[in-house]
């Protein structure tokens, strides 16, 4: 059916050349650089035939306060990113078209149609999506006469190698750790902790996730991990580009970067380490392509999701270095298997998407601010200012008041 | 009759296009965001009358208690320091020296530096091992060469003018040419005690003050609307070296109007250069305090950019102010926008800036001006 509408819809453009222009909105940054060369490369000659052309609008800052107004002034575009974090509230806000029976969803991996899904319909079709992975510096490791780290670490272990690296100098440090739950709910989630119970209630006073703070924090305070900023870096990627640190956990996003920031600098990935709970943690980010429920170009706006995500332009991204395929027929990539540490890393961090406790990275109607007093905590406890015990008593406290002003 | 009305209307059509601007942009604009403080509209589905809900809940939110002392705090505290700061350098920069138009340059940079950038450089200064606290250690690492150094020159003055009042020569104990000679031994002499090894820095730990990533107040533990968090008042100080030169050229432009006589008539009647500050150039520039205080009170009380630009480096709660909650409550994290709560707080943040210009207006006044 949809089938025999695109190809009216065809055949109605080239008999009227009626040109449908497509707006998207996404991320600013190299995004819009990648969608030009996505086009020019891929998908471009395809649409134009069919009369469709493409716009990309960056909206650079805060792309959620962006993405708001836009929605509500009626001036978004007919097909939007929605970030896994901030997907419940930009649905709430009826302005997404729900996909059900205009785009099959089958096709893609279930946990990130399960994201984008509310009240059982689907918002949004994953573009790609990311884990995390341990990154680390190889000549450090040797230098250091410590065993890199492998799949088989355990917490104990890992931090052990941490430590070993730590000894070589004053100013290496073992890993760069920052202080936001961003990276280490996925310890959290090792231990055993799960974002929301049973009961929808975020318990940090269990003793899985005091367990996962008392570790994660120590070795910042015992000095075999650093935060990025006490070496005046902004991110994890920053400091480990630095080649003082043995070890950063980040997504895929950090090949690009080492590309370009650190292009000497001899790197291996292994998975995340192995937590008390005996399985590893992990976390699913991941941004999907959206349609404007206003939109007045639907059925052109559809076609160019299905383009979007095609098998074609999939494989594209993931041969750039730039992200994993959301579909799961891409799983058995050639590509994973070519040997390069970029390959070996694209192969790990889509591996960690089905490994151990995986939560994708989303906090119900709260959205970012669920992690706010979580961060906090983290900051006190690694900077010496309180006890893991008061931290998280108040960060409980918070996050309860939190929670309730938002229901 | 007939000129005078066709004045009038030439006057209109000339306002008109700002008119036209200010009555969509602003009054339009101001009277929705009224509107909507009394309701629970969020962008999306009809407003809906929920009365004073709004206010009371602002008092009641804990986030909202913290900007307003976070605001009011941030005012008073950098309206102070920088109308002092910016009078002083105002009457420094108005001696006739040679050069001064480069120290005039020079001392207004920061004020058309970007404010983004200028947060940017401070974030990187008020980290852990930032400028600041290498700073720190510095001086602490010198103050035995610092105090070896002073300790000699006060020798060596002593003795110079001793001897000079032996010999019944008139000599001040700050005798400028004595002290020339003083200072330039005691250099040599330091110098060559710290060459020989005599005299080290001192090994100090290094200075580990946490300048950012803390809830911690000044003092500490005070009652909770006298507390300064430490990150506010690294955004204070930022804040301070920002704008003191625009109201330092407010200042000196009125001091270029001060009589030169009034100072001739003081120095004969026997006024110190400080007394001359204090009883002459400060009521001569009155009327331009006024505007200072005025401008300095509103641009606090709104403060924003820098709030913004500080981020995640520091704890929202202790650098949160009222200009910056409008915004938070607005975008929340992924939430729907709190259009009515938002423009409740922005209401109150209109009304409080009115209330205290009001007030200043009322305390300047009083004192003839």
């Amino acid at each position: 059916m949809q089938r025999i509408l695109i190809s009216i819809l065809a055949l109605s453009i080239v008999g009227g050349a009626l040109a449908q222009q497509i707006r998207i909105m996404g991320y600013g940054g190299q995004d819009p650089a990648i969608l030009v060369r996505l086009l020019d490369e891929v998908i471009g000659a395809e649409l134009a035939a069919e009369g469709i052309t493409l716009s990309y609008e960056p909206l650079e800052g805060d792309f959620n306060a962006a993405l708001f107004n836009a929605l509500s002034a009626g001036t978004a575009g007919d097909i939007f990113y929605i970030p896994v974090e901030t997907a419940p509230g930009i649905i709430a806000t009826g302005k997404v078209l729900p996909l059900d029976g205009l785009i099959d969803t089958s096709p893609f991996i279930d946990s990130l149609v399960e994201a984008y899904t509310v009240d059982g319909s689907v918002y949004g079709i994953a573009k790609d999506f990311n884990t995390l992975a341990v990154f680390y510096n190889i000549d450090l490791f040797l230098e250091a006469g410590v065993d890199v780290p492998d799949e088989h670490d355990t917490w104990e272990t890992f931090a052990d190698k941490l430590r070993g690296v730590d000894a070589l100098d004053d100013d290496v440090y073992g890993a760069c750790l920052p202080a936001g739950f961003d990276r280490f709910g996925a310890f959290a989630f090792a231990a055993g902790w799960d974002t929301f119970d049973e009961a929808g209630v975020s318990n940090l006073l269990d003793p899985a996730f005091v367990e996962a703070v008392t570790w994660y924090t120590d070795l910042v305070r015992e000095g075999a991990a650093i935060q990025p900023s006490d070496i005046g870096q902004g991110w994890t990627g920053g400091c480990f580009a630095t080649d003082d640190v043995g070890v950063a956990i980040e997504g895929a996003w950090m090949l690009g970067f080492l590309r370009n920031e650190a292009p000497n600098l001899q790197y291996g990935t292994t998975f995340m380490p192995i937590g008390p709970s005996g399985e590893r943690g992990n976390f699913l980010y991941t941004v999907a392509y959206g349609i404007n429920a206003d939109s007045p170009h639907r059925d052109a706006a559809l076609r160019v999701l299905e383009a979007l995500t095609s098998p074609e332009a999939q494989q594209w991204v993931l041969e750039q270095g730039l992200a994993i395929p959301s579909r799961t027929e891409l799983a058995d990539n050639p590509f994973f298997l070519e040997g390069t540490p970029e390959a070996t890393a694209n192969a790990i961090v889509f591996e960690g998407a089905a490994d151990g406790n995986v939560l994708g990275f989303q906090f119900g109607n709260i959205g970012t601010d669920w992690m706010t007093p979580i961060n906090d905590a983290l900051v006190a406890i690694m900077t010496g200012q309180a006890s893991v015990d008061e931290a998280l008593t108040e960060a409980q406290r918070d996050l309860t008041a939190l929670t309730q002003r938002a229901r | 009759m007939g000129t005078k009305r066709a004045d009038a209307v030439a006057a209109y059509l000339f306002l008109l296009p700002f008119l036209a601007l200010l009555t969509i942009f602003f009054l339009y604009a101001s009277a929705r965001a009224v509107y909507f403080s009394f309701t629970d509209y969020d962008l999306f589905r009809p407003p809906n009358w929920v009365g004073l809900r709004n206010y009371v809940d602002l008092f009641n939110d804990a986030l909202f208690l913290s900007a307003l002392r976070n605001s009011i705090l941030f005012a008073i505290i950098v309206t102070a320091v920088q109308t002092f700061l910016a009078l002083v350098m105002a009457a420094v920069l108005n001696q006739r020296v040679r050069g001064i138009g480069f120290f005039r340059a020079a001392f207004y940079m920061p004020s058309i530096t970007s404010s983004v950038v200028i947060t940017l450089i401070f974030l990187w200064m008020f980290q852990r091992r930032g400028l600041i606290n290498y700073l720190g250690e510095t001086v602490q690492r010198s103050v035995p060469i610092v105090l070896a150094f002073a300790a000699i020159v006060v020798a060596l003055q002593v003795a110079q003018v001793a001897w000079e009042r032996r010999r019944r020569l008139p000599a001040a104990w700050t005798d400028p040419a004595l002290l020339v000679v003083s200072l330039l031994v005691a250099g040599g002499a330091t110098w060559l005690l710290v060459t020989t090894g005599v005299l080290s820095a001192r090994e100090v730990p290094p200075v580990d003050f946490i300048w950012l990533q803390t809830r911690d107040t000044i003092p500490s533990g005070a009652p909770f609307w006298l507390a300064v968090p430490i990150p506010l008042a690294a955004i204070m100080i930022q804040n301070v070296f920002t704008t003191i030169p625009t109201f330092m050229l407010m200042y000196l432009a009125a001091l270029q109007d001060v009589p030169k006589s009034l100072y001739e008539a003081a120095a004969i009647d026997g006024a110190n250069a400080t007394a001359q500050f204090f009883r002459i150039t400060i009521p001569s520039v009155a009327p331009v305090t006024f505007l200072v205080l005025t401008l300095s009170m509103i641009g606090t009380l709104q403060m924003f950019d820098q709030v913004a630009i500080f981020g995640d480096a520091a704890p929202l709660r202790s650098v949160v102010t009222l200009a910056y909650f409008v915004y938070n409550r607005m975008f929340p994290g992924a939430q729907t926008p709190e259009v009515g709560f938002a423009a409740a707080g922005a209401m109150f943040l209109a009304v409080l800036t009115l209330v205290v210009v009001l007030l200043q207006r009322r305390l300047v006044r009083s004192e003839g001006y």
